[in-house]
């Protein structure tokens, strides 16, 4: 069963529907990418899903429970976690209190007023567990706000990671990367994706990112869903390459 | 173990101060510990979480109003008043904040003032309980529980002052140490994230708020019997604005910053007027010098200074 399921998800903003009727599912072990030109409505798609905003008409399910009607807090403590695709951290704390924060989030004792060793405890270790597996272990004690662009879009998906989610909201993770760093981006999320215990909806500019990372591809326009299959049914569908692809099929081929 | 050494110290002098000070002094010791328990108590709003109150005086004012009218019109004893008051304050604030929360940044400093000046406003009309423009006068110390007469003496009140001082400091302490003050921490620098990370933002602000205004109720609530009046100047925003500037001058988000800032302003102010009647254009001058050159203000300053030498050596 699909742990993730979007049934006829809309959303107007006055006489503008940025999401019409967006039917789509996500799966364990699954990484979904969501695709589409700047205003095809995937941010709001995430801000639909995570409780930023509330749908016009449909509902979003998780694991069988009515996401729709919980704020953006409620879904996080149920084990969604998301990114943003501006980078968001606490500049003054370290790269490990950042994480260790998110991490805390989800422990039941994380508003204690007092003491709190074990509380942090706990945090510090699913922290460190996080910052390693996106290799910025070795700039835990520096300061967030002093990280390179590349190590920062890194960061926020290790404080996602930290939060130990069941379906990930990773919105144009290589966004402003150099040529390089998006290489190196892909090559770690490749690597953290591949365990299989994670649900994954992927927004993503960058095509090659995508082609390497999805397993599916939804394809927004306008809101709407115009195409939704494998990396190659997609590329292979000529609505979707005379829309978007252009002549990136070609070169990838 | 360096900071519980520091803290021993300090208050072991704090402690022996009435053997060597004359009369007078004590007096504006007295009122320097109790206007640090105030701007403390603002700190925590201010330095720990970003929440900029131009209405702290709300709390001040409103545990006066509360500890003085206890005292006269009833038999509650001092300590008994002080502390009914304090919680008055912080079940008072829960309302404040619960609406000022709604809005953020300036918004929410605006909304802040206009509760206290709400209050200012009400203490004039309210006159069979407030006293009108006179205010409470005669405000007593009564003895007790338990016949207890120690703290009505005036060197009795003082350590009654510096005990509250104390505990409220070690209180606030281990609030910025905890979870909860990691979550203060977050939504002082990004409270889009910390709200995405799945906190709940507002119940944590509502929390601090009330804590807030419950100490500087408890500080209030220790002024009217410390003077032996109330009146509406203690709701005023210029003192909103004093505390604020308590608070910069000694190092918001350090806790013991403000308590030296309070003093510092009470000083300079002793010091200033007793020179000029327009002290007040000196010490604006003063706070100006502070906000340019020691924008992390006195205790700020001298903590990150203790620290380097420290980090060096090892």
């Amino acid at each position: 069963m699909a742990l993730l399921e979007c049934e006829g998800l809309t959303r107007r903003f006055g006489g503008l529907v940025a999401v019409s009727s967006v039917t789509m599912q996500v799966a364990t072990g699954e990484v979904r990418a969501v695709i589409g030109p700047n205003g095809a409505g995937k941010s709001t798609l995430f801000n639909l899903i995570n409780g930023v905003l509330p749908p016009s008409a449909g509902l979003v399910r998780f694991d069988g429970e009515q996401l729709t009607g919980l704020t953006p807090a409620q879904v996080c403590q149920r084990g969604v976690s998301r990114t943003f695709q501006l980078t968001a951290l606490f500049p003054e704390m370290t790269v490990r209190e950042n994480a260790s924060l998110a991490a805390q989030a989800r422990d039941a004792q994380r508003w204690l007023p007092f003491g709190g060793g074990a509380v942090f405890h706990r945090a510090r270790a699913k922290a460190d567990a996080a910052l390693e597996r996106l290799g910025l272990s070795h700039v835990a004690d520096r300061p967030a706000g002093l990280l390179s662009h590349g190590d920062q879009r890194l960061l926020e998906v290790a404080m996602a990671l930290a939060q130990e989610p069941r379906l990930l909201l990773l919105d144009e993770p290589t966004q402003g990367l150099s040529v390089e760093e998006t290489q190196q981006a892909v090559e770690t999320l490749k690597t953290l994706l591949a365990g299989g215990e994670l649900a994954v909806v992927l927004v993503e500019h960058d095509m090659e990112v995508v082609f390497r990372l999805a397993h599916k591809i939804t394809v927004l326009h306008r809101g709407a869903v115009i195409a939704d299959g494998t990396p190659e049914e997609v590329k292979a569908d000529p609505g979707v390459q005379a829309a978007y692809l252009g002549d990136f099929a070609d070169a990838a081929d | 173990m360096g900071a519980w050494r520091g803290l021993i110290l300090v208050v072991a002098v704090l402690a022996l101060a009435p053997l060597g000070l004359p009369p007078y002094m004590m007096t504006l010791l007295t009122e320097a510990l109790i206007l640090g328990l105030f701007a403390m108590s603002l700190d925590l709003m201010v330095g720990y979480t970003r929440l900029v109150s131009f209405g702290h005086a709300a709390a001040y004012g409103f545990g006066a109003y509360c500890s003085g009218w206890l005292l006269i019109n009833t038999d509650l004893s001092l300590p008994s008043a002080v502390f009914v008051a304090a919680i008055a304050s912080g079940v008072l604030a829960i309302g404040v904040a619960w609406v000022c929360t709604r809005s953020t940044g300036v918004s929410f400093s605006m909304l802040t003032l206009a509760f206290a000046q709400l209050l200012y406003a009400i203490t004039f009309r309210w006159t069979s309980v407030t006293g009108g423009s006179d205010g409470l006068a005669g405000i007593p110390r009564r003895p007790g529980p338990f016949g207890l007469t120690a703290l009505t003496s005036k060197t009795g009140f003082y350590f009654f002052v510096l005990g509250l001082l104390v505990a409220a400091f070690l209180l606030c302490r281990q609030l910025v140490n905890s979870p909860f003050g990691a979550v203060l921490r977050g939504i002082r620098e990004n409270e889009a994230k910390t709200l995405a990370l799945g906190y709940n933002t507002r119940a944590y602000k509502i929390a601090v708020v009330a804590l807030s205004y419950a100490l500087g109720g408890l500080a209030g609530a220790l002024y009217a019997p410390f003077a032996g009046f109330a009146n509406s100047e203690l709701l005023f925003w210029l003192l909103s604005g004093q505390v604020l500037i308590m608070v910069i001058v000694g190092g918001a988000g350090t806790l013991i910053g403000p308590i030296l800032g309070a003093a510092f302003f009470m000083f300079a102010q002793h010091q200033l007027s007793s020179y000029t009647e327009s002290w007040a254009i000196y010490f604006g001058m003063l706070f100006i010098f502070f906000v340019l050159f020691v924008p992390r203000g006195i205790w700020g300053s001298v903590a990150a200074r203790l620290r380097r030498p420290a980090a060096d050596g090892r």
